[in-house]
């Protein structure tokens, strides 16, 4: 097989080919504009966007547009090619959403990787007071700075990073799940679909590339105006997000459509599986939310290369305008982050107990309020920033209601735990360990919801520790538990029971140590994005507590990593309804087949009737005709 | 294999285009709320000091090509290929005057450059966005034109038509709104 | 039914044994500001809240795993229960009148937080990267922020450079400091109740040493205070190198020029008068006071090799006088060999 037919291949070339052009093409128009033709910062953006551009050019994700746009014909038939390996599948273009859910999921983990090593790269420089580690000279030479500047962008790329691989993470999800459980064959538009995977690539890479120029120190938030002073690491980390952004928004087109308009006969939307209205309320988020993030970092570029003057003061400008804008986008996106997590949940809890899911209705609508109330809550984030002080007040209000729906869905897990016939494989484990962070997630935001306390905890390590709750809660823990779960799906193989609960068992204990440092430091008024702490005021042992089990936390995740690997290859063979689902997608053959569902099954019953006779959910064969036809 | 249940039939693959295009739009409407919200936050009360006449010129050049682009796609829906290709033509030719009019000329005009203060901020973004979308329907345009020459829209299957219809409608809207935002909301900056 | 009594006692000795520990403020640092009294008691409702919450589903999801749990071979599935609307909504009005309550004394608490007194004592803070200065309605300029026990205090925060925060742990407040003049000038209040010397901390990312932005705050008697105030006052009496030095540590130069050689973000003062210095334009430059005068008050205008423009504060030439400027200068030479 030849590596170089490969379309990843094809468009890593294009990147740099079309990265070197762009810079070309600026100093070009510089020099016709009558200025010299090299200044480093707009010829580096140039190089960035053409080269990104040329990435999709050369992996081939947008030839069809092309042809389209040309007049020529295009085919409707998205089989793969016969003649080339099926692994080649995940390297080019390919139009299925189970490849694409898998592309997804695995450069998701990739950026999860870069994230946890930058992270265990700021925690040892945390572990003791002093600025240690992050004064070698190794980083010097590498990077070209070291101490605490390094510390700082080390800390704001973990941020964005991991947020760049939760958007994957839900994407992947969205796309594996949403078609096999409403039964489709397909997202409603398959090519926007390899689009919205493909783009993140050249948009990671870009981000990435920000550690190399000189990084940046402004936090994941980016407030103007120091985030006009950074260096020009700054601008790829705000073309990067930007483009990762681009990747949200054409997929929750996808998603939404998908949902309405691709569900298999007898499917209303409340015998939906939870999880597609989980998706479905993300997708909302994300279509609408997105652009005000996109829109605060071009006007931020815009500002660094051409002096425009949105957010300085001295030319005019509003430092708090970028936070609004920033935050309109930023706050919903929690909610990006955790609704599909929260979806996993509910999807799994009636699997496990065998029961029905508790007030499906109320699940389902808990969701949709999650969304909407998310749109009106973003000024939480500055109450302390010196916005109107009187507009606090009701965005106080408005963020305490968020407690309503979500105290909805962890009341409706319980009623789903009580009276059930409960099994804890490696899956439900991270079900169970999901709701107890979460919760922690959940009781630790009131304080942070009303303004008085706010004071006191804004931009302390106790919103570190809070929003790595609900993080992990929401999303890290289900996303586990959703790989675990479908695993003999995705792989027609078993994953290995003993290495799973050795993950979590490692991983919970490790993690409830990491967040309870981390809140107890910030009670204390230990604040948040210090790249060193005096030593006279005790932290050092919490630091260092904090350290270890951020470390136990990366080898649990590597223990997963060859768990995953290898039962993919070695593991034991998968046969048929792994988990006595009642969920469509465990009614085919494991993995399952290129066009899901030989035909279209009706659904005749309630998605989760566990416990209730002769009730299925779904008729895999209504016509009654025979298989493989 | 047989797949007949996999690839839908027109009807209701046009039911998810059209869905999918008003998605779109609506999250694209977003980008445009914002930069209003920062041009009322920026400059309360006060206006870009620009040329007004050129201002109402190319306004009306808009407006005028969305009356075009509705024509283009009524005729052809009526089977009128003629008809459609000639609204298409007028509409391009409408839309590139539009884009001269505000980068090639506003723009080199204006006593001020995107540096100058919050005036001159606002009000490059505002119309560069703008500009950007006009450009991309320009293009858009020209494509269908392009394969209009070709003959391959009929009367009954031309979502192709609608699509730039719509986002061309949609451009058009946005500038009713920043029209006044520019012009009119207001006593000029210098 | 026995199921439900078991879990209601223990999510009860739950509750009681972590909201006593929440509430009993053991968590937080000293109370030492009027202000923190109140946040406090707002803490200490949350507390039991937390624990109360916290406590009810973790002990729900607990003993279901282990009462619940299928035994070795058992068959069959759980009880077919699909939800119960009336619990439903129990479980959302009840949830709904507490955070109600709690947005009201949200509320109420924060008016006590920020109730004024129209006799404060007004100081005005300037935040620079990264440095804090305070200026008294006196004229007194300090690097330490010196307070009344007792008495409220009006901070104006100025930002000359990006944006900052005032945060002191032990008053439970902070308020981001915001470049751009008079427009963003932040108020914040804070009524020192104890006696004693805490640290002033920037808790908003503002750079390259945002963690090493910290200042002290010492809380004194009346009577004190106002003996330091008049010290403060004073024009400087010493000699001009001595003057120079408390300029230098007032106008936070030395946030960034160190006094021992080691370079912090500029050139060291040590040693450097009478040098001769390579500038980024790769010309070589005599550093004697007519090039530290240009250095101070323009100090973009020659930037020597392996430094960054645009760190120093370009405004020295309003905020301090001439005299001031030749005293640092004086200073500096003092320090040459």
């Amino acid at each position: 097989m030849n590596l170089l037919s490969l379309g990843l291949v094809h468009g890593l070339i294009a990147q740099i080919a079309g990265t070197i052009f762009g810079m070309a093409l600026v100093m070009f128009f510089r020099v016709v504009a009558g200025l010299p033709a090299w200044e480093r910062e707009p010829v580096f953006v140039g190089g960035a966007i053409v080269g990104a551009i040329a990435f999709m050019i050369g992996v081939g994700a947008l030839n069809d547009w092309f042809k389209w746009a040309r007049g020529e014909k295009t085919s409707d038939d998205i089989s793969p090619d016969p003649d080339k390996p099926n692994w080649t599948r995940f390297f080019s273009v390919d139009y299925d959403h189970k490849v694409i859910g898998i592309q997804y999921g695995v450069t998701s983990v990739l950026l999860l990787g870069f994230g946890g090593i930058f992270a265990m790269l700021f925690r040892l420089e945390l572990a003791e007071a002093g600025i240690t580690i992050l004064n070698s000279d190794i980083f010097e030479l590498i990077l070209g700075y070291s101490g605490p500047h390094l510390y700082n962008s080390l800390m704001s790329l973990h941020g964005i990073v991991m947020i760049a691989s939760i958007l994957l993470g839900v994407g992947a999800m969205s796309n594996y799940l949403v078609p096999m459980l409403i039964g489709a064959n397909d997202m409603a538009f398959p090519r926007l679909n390899a689009f919205a995977f493909w783009i993140n690539v050249p948009g990671a890479i870009i981000l990435l590339s920000s550690l190399f120029l000189g990084g940046f120190d402004t936090g994941w938030v980016g407030y103007p105006p120091l985030s006009l002073r950074a260096p020009l690491g700054m601008q790829m980390f705000l073309l990067g997000v930007y483009i990762v952004g681009l990747s949200s928004i054409s997929g929750a087109i996808n998603v939404i459509v998908t949902v309405f308009r691709l569900r298999a006969p007898g499917m209303t939307m409340m015998r939906m599986p939870i999880f597609a209205w989980a998706a479905l309320a993300t997708a909302f988020i994300q279509l609408t939310a997105t652009q005000l993030i996109g829109l605060s970092f071009q006007l931020t570029m815009l500002e660094r290369l051409l002096g425009m003057g949105f957010f300085t003061p001295d030319v005019g400008g509003d430092p708090i305008l970028y936070q609004h804008l920033f935050w309109f986008y930023s706050h919903p996106a929690v909610y990006v982050f955790i609704l599909p997590g929260l979806g996993v949940i509910s999807e799994l809890l009636p699997v496990f107990t065998r029961k029905p899911l508790f007030g499906y209705r109320w699940v389902a609508y808990s969701s949709m309020g999650i969304a909407l109330v998310g749109f009106f809550v973003w000024a939480h984030h500055m109450f302390s920033s010196g916005m109107s002080p009187y507009l606090r007040i009701p965005f106080m209000y408005a963020t305490l209601l968020v407690a309503i729906p979500t105290g909805v869905k962890f009341f409706s897990w319980v009623g789903t735990l009580w009276r059930g016939k409960i099994t804890t494989p490696t899956p439900m484990l991270f079900v169970l360990g999901s709701i107890v962070i979460f919760l922690m997630g959940g009781v630790t935001g009131p304080p942070l919801g009303t303004i008085a306390t706010d004071l006191h905890l804004h931009d302390t390590w106790y919103v570190v520790g809070h929003f790595h709750d609900t993080m992990f809660g929401g999303y890290v823990f289900p996303f586990f538990a959703a790989i675990y779960y479908w695993f003999p799906k995705m792989t027609g193989r078993k994953y290995d029971e003993r290495l799973g609960k050795l993950h979590f068992w490692l991983m919970f204990p490790a993690f409830m140590v990491m967040t309870l440092g981390q809140i107890f430091l910030g009670m204390l008024g230990m604040r948040r994005r210090v790249a060193d702490y005096d030593p006279a005021l005790g932290f050092d042992p919490t630091q260092l507590l904090i350290t270890i089990a951020g470390f136990a936390i990366f080898i649990s995740v590597i223990i997963a990593l060859y768990n995953l690997i290898r039962s993919a290859r070695k593991g034991e063979v998968a046969v048929g309804n792994v988990w006595n689902s009642r969920s469509p997608e465990w009614q085919i053959p494991n993995p399952a087949p290129l066009h899901n569902y030989a035909h279209p099954f009706h659904v005749v019953g309630q998605p989760y009737d566990y416990g209730l006779q002769d009730a299925p959910y779904v008729d895999m064969d209504p016509a009654g005709t025979p298989a493989h036809s | 294999m047989a797949d007949h249940h996999m690839t839908a039939s027109y009807k209701e693959r046009l039911a998810r285009n059209r869905m999918g295009l008003w998605l779109f739009i609506i999250s694209d409407a977003f980008v445009f709320i914002g930069l209003f919200v920062a041009r009322v936050v920026l400059l309360p009360g006060q206006r870009p000091h620009l040329e007004q006449g050129l201002g109402l010129v190319v306004t009306t050049m808009l407006l005028v090509s969305s009356f075009f682009m509705n024509r283009a796609e009524t005729e052809l829906a009526h089977g009128n290929r003629a008809g459609f290709m000639r609204g298409t033509l007028i509409t391009l030719v409408l839309g590139t005057i539009f884009l001269i009019g505000v980068v090639g000329i506003e723009w080199q005009i204006a006593p001020f450059g995107p540096a100058d203060g919050a005036q001159g901020a606002i009000f490059y973004a505002m119309t560069g966005f703008h500009a950007f979308h006009v450009l991309t329907g320009v293009i858009f345009l020209a494509i269908v034109w392009n394969n209009g020459r070709k003959g391959h829209y009929s009367a009954e299957e031309h979502w192709a038509v609608e699509a730039c219809a719509v986002y061309w409608h949609f451009i058009d809207v946005v500038w009713i709104f920043f029209y006044p935002a520019l012009y009119l909301m207001g006593t000029p900056v210098l | 039914m026995l199921h439900f009594v078991i879990v209601a006692v223990l999510v009860a000795l739950s509750t009681f044994g972590l909201g006593s520990y929440f509430a009993s403020g053991a968590l937080l640092p000293e109370a030492a500001s009027q202000q923190s009294l109140v946040i406090d008691w707002l803490f200490g409702v949350h507390g039991w809240l937390v624990a109360f919450f916290f406590s009810l589903i973790v002990v729900f999801l607990l003993y279901s795993v282990i009462v619940f749990r299928r035994r070795p071979g058992e068959q069959g599935d759980g009880a077919y229960i699909t939800g119960n609307h009336q619990l439903e909504i129990i479980w959302t009005l009840i949830p709904l009148a507490i955070v109600l309550w709690l947005a009201v004394i949200g509320a109420s608490t924060l008016a006590d937080v920020e109730r004024r007194d129209p006799n404060a004592l007004v100081v005005d803070v300037y935040a620079a990267q990264w440095s804090w200065t305070f200026e008294y309605e006196n004229g007194a300029i300090t690097t330490d922020l010196v307070l009344p026990v007792n008495q409220q205090v009006l901070l104006r925060l100025h930002s000359n450079d990006v944006i900052h925060s005032f945060y002191v742990p032990q008053f439970r407040v902070k308020q981001d400091v915001l470049p751009g003049g008079p427009e963003f000038t932040r108020e914040l209040r804070i009524t020192p109740t104890q006696e004693g010397e805490f640290k002033i901390q920037c808790a908003e990312l503002c750079g390259q040493l945002h963690y090493d932005m910290l200042a002290d705050v010492m809380v004194v008697s009346e009577a004190e205070y106002l003996v330091w105030l008049d010290q403060a006052a004073g024009d400087c009496e010493g000699t001009d190198e001595q003057c120079g030095q408390r300029w230098a540590n007032q106008f936070g130069c030395l946030a960034c020029h160190s006094l021992d050689g080691s370079v912090i973000l500029a050139p060291s003062w040590l040693g450097i008068a009478g040098s001769e210095e390579e500038l980024t334009d790769g010309s070589t430059v005599l550093v004697d006071a007519e090039y530290l005068h240009r250095s101070i008050v323009d100090p973009n205008a020659q930037i020597v090799a392996g430094f960054q423009p645009n760190i120093m504060p370009q405004d020295f030439e309003e905020r301090m006088t001439e005299e001031q400027i030749q005293q640092v200068i004086a200073f500096i030479l003092s320090l040459g060999e």
